[in-house]
């Protein structure tokens, strides 16, 4: 049986620069899968292949067995959802509004439907965000928005969940509570795939972590193994080691 | 339908009723024919009415409801609240090409007013030059789009400028006249063909208004949610270049209605572009016509054009409305 994602062979550049370097990986469903490395290490550009977003100069990536380019629009974004880097800000609809938008996929209608709803307010309640529905979106705090960029993706009910950088702007509670959240998606079957950069918040809730450096895979390892071989660190920084804490998780600390 | 949605369609049933109001009330606006007289199809009454009270208003209607509608677009396609159906360079190219024709002294071609043909022309070479620049690895970029179209709006305006320093005087009266935009009379064949355009176009877009509020957020984003990105901004561009080359070819350049009249309907209606497509193109028509109709009584005989009434009526409200709410 294929895999829900096969990343087969990907490779992206610009003129005189290589972006990834035939960069190969499979996921299933209950996986929640952390992409690390340094700026520039093509994170968000795999992300944008896999979400559809930009066509990858060799390789392939396959959704369900099928390769992903010969998915419909539609189709795709009822299996995939994506939160992009940078989402605009300064956006006139409701936080409602914007939420409802992760159901365009499935809405056959002029309006939503009370199904397309209830779907949309599991997702702000998710989120915690359900309390400011009626707000306009330009008027949420940096976090708040996110909270609700994240809700549209959940509303999207995907069997597989892209995040650029899904923490950016929250509070330490929030951040905490936005990866529990995406771990339990994944308890749920959900495959979730997360660009991040903090570490100790990766350990402590995916399940594996790929490490991206100069566009190759550097390291794939299951997160239970981040002590095995810590020369993965090393690669994002020579100021972190690797540690455990007095539960056994593996941890990142500052040198 | 819950009670958002229901919200949102009175807000269109409200507006379709004053679109309708104002085809029937505004052609008697400005007195001087009777009821009765039209009715018995007396002469002058029937004829003014007929001939020149109704179709400038419906002129004015279908005009202001296609430029409402096509800022509304451009708006949202574009992520851009500046954006008006003047932006991507088509009306400038429909200027050019009727700026031409007058230069040249032509009166019809074709059977039609050869400004027309002109305008129509010029707007559709500019839509295939802008749609041409901007397509690039099999996708039409809204940024490319805009800056492609100002481009072309900036060189159209040269060529403008050029021909009326070098044509004969009474020539670069009729350009400067044409340049100005006024609702005036025009035939009913003129009027019919106008009317399916806008029907036909307007269709189009209406229907396709969730893909619009997907990438009012952006083109990453619409593309994440299921929009056919490069479905969506060819047809966005095509349809909202015919709308506004058609206005342009039977009004000259009336631009300040399709910037208006979103961002009213935007803070005040909806900003979902279900509803405030529909609303902006139904209020834009009556607010067009409106203004035409009190550019022609207020000053009588005199005539004001409709395009300098809503600047001195909309100006001053939108930069009230923006101080309120930006």
């Amino acid at each position: 049986m294929s895999a829900r994602l096969a990343v087969r062979e990907v490779s992206f550049g610009y003129p005189g620069h290589r972006v990834l370097d035939s960069v190969s990986f499979s996921a299933d469903g209950g996986e929640f899968i952390v992409l690390t490395g340094v700026n520039g290490a093509g994170k968000s550009t795999l992300l944008d292949i896999i979400a559809g977003l930009r066509e990858p100069d060799a390789g392939e990536v396959s959704l369900e067995g099928r390769a992903l380019a010969a998915w419909p629009a539609k189709e795709r974004a009822r299996r995939i959802s994506h939160l992009p880097q940078g989402t605009r800000a300064a956006l006139p609809f409701t936080v409602e509004q914007v939420v409802l938008m992760g159901r365009y996929a499935f809405a056959d209608r002029w309006f939503e439907s009370t199904e397309d709803r209830i779907y949309a307010e599991d997702a702000m309640r998710r989120m915690n965000c359900l309390q400011f529905r009626d707000r306009n979106f330009s008027t949420l705090s940096g976090g708040e928005q996110q909270r609700v960029l994240l809700a549209a993706c959940i509303a999207q009910c995907p069997s597989v969940m892209l995040f650029d950088e899904p923490s950016t702007y929250l509070d330490v509670h929030q951040q905490v509570e936005c990866f529990r959240t995406l771990a339990a998606l994944a308890r749920e079957g959900a495959l979730c795939l997360a660009v991040t950069h903090d570490l100790n918040l990766a350990l402590a809730h995916s399940s594996r972590v790929i490490v991206l450096d100069q566009g190759k895979i550097a390291a794939d390892f299951p997160v239970e193994n981040a002590c095995a071989d810590p020369a993965w660190i090393g690669r994002l920084s020579p100021h972190l080691r690797m540690a455990r804490t007095p539960e056994g998780l593996p941890w990142v600390l500052y040198r | 339908m819950n009670s958002r949605g229901a919200h949102g369609v009175g807000w269109i049933w409200g507006s379709a009723l004053a679109f309708l109001l104002a085809a029937i009330l505004l052609p008697w606006a400005g007195g001087s024919i009777r009821l009765d007289r039209v009715l018995a199809k007396a002469a002058p009454d029937y004829g003014i009415f007929v001939e020149l009270r109704l179709s400038r208003t419906l002129l004015g209607l279908l005009a202001g409801g296609a430029l409402a509608l096509t800022g509304s677009l451009f708006q949202s396609m574009l992520r851009d609240s500046l954006a008006t159906p003047y932006t991507l360079g088509v009306s400038a190219g429909a200027s050019f090409g009727a700026v031409v024709t007058l230069a040249l002294d032509l009166d019809r071609l074709l059977g039609f007013p050869a400004a027309w043909i002109g305008a129509m022309t010029g707007a559709a070479a500019v839509l295939l030059i802008v749609a041409g620049a901007s397509y690039k690895r099999g996708s039409l970029s809204g940024v490319r789009l805009l800056l492609s179209g100002i481009a072309l709006n900036s060189i159209c305006t040269a060529f403008i400028l050029l021909i009326n320093s070098v044509v004969h005087d009474r020539r670069s009266f009729s350009i400067t006249q044409w340049l100005l935009g006024s609702v005036d009379s025009v035939s009913y064949r003129a009027l019919f063909v106008f009317g399916v355009v806008v029907l036909i176009a307007s269709s189009i877009v209406i229907t396709q208004a969730r893909g619009w509020n997907l990438l009012a957020v952006g083109e990453a984003w619409a593309a994440s949610r299921g929009a056919d990105l490069r479905g969506l901004t060819m047809t966005g561009y095509c349809c909202g270049s015919v709308l506004t080359a058609g206005a342009i070819a039977l009004t000259g350049p009336i631009g300040f209605v399709g910037l208006i009249v979103p961002h009213v309907v935007r803070a005040r209606i909806s900003p979902d572009n279900r509803v405030l497509m529909p609303c902006s193109m139904l209020l834009g028509g009556v607010l067009l016509a409106s203004c035409d109709t009190i550019g022609r009584i207020v000053l009588a005989p005199a005539e004001l054009p409709a395009g300098a009434v809503m600047a001195l009526v909309g100006g001053p409200y939108l930069v009230w409305l923006v101080r309120r709410r930006f």
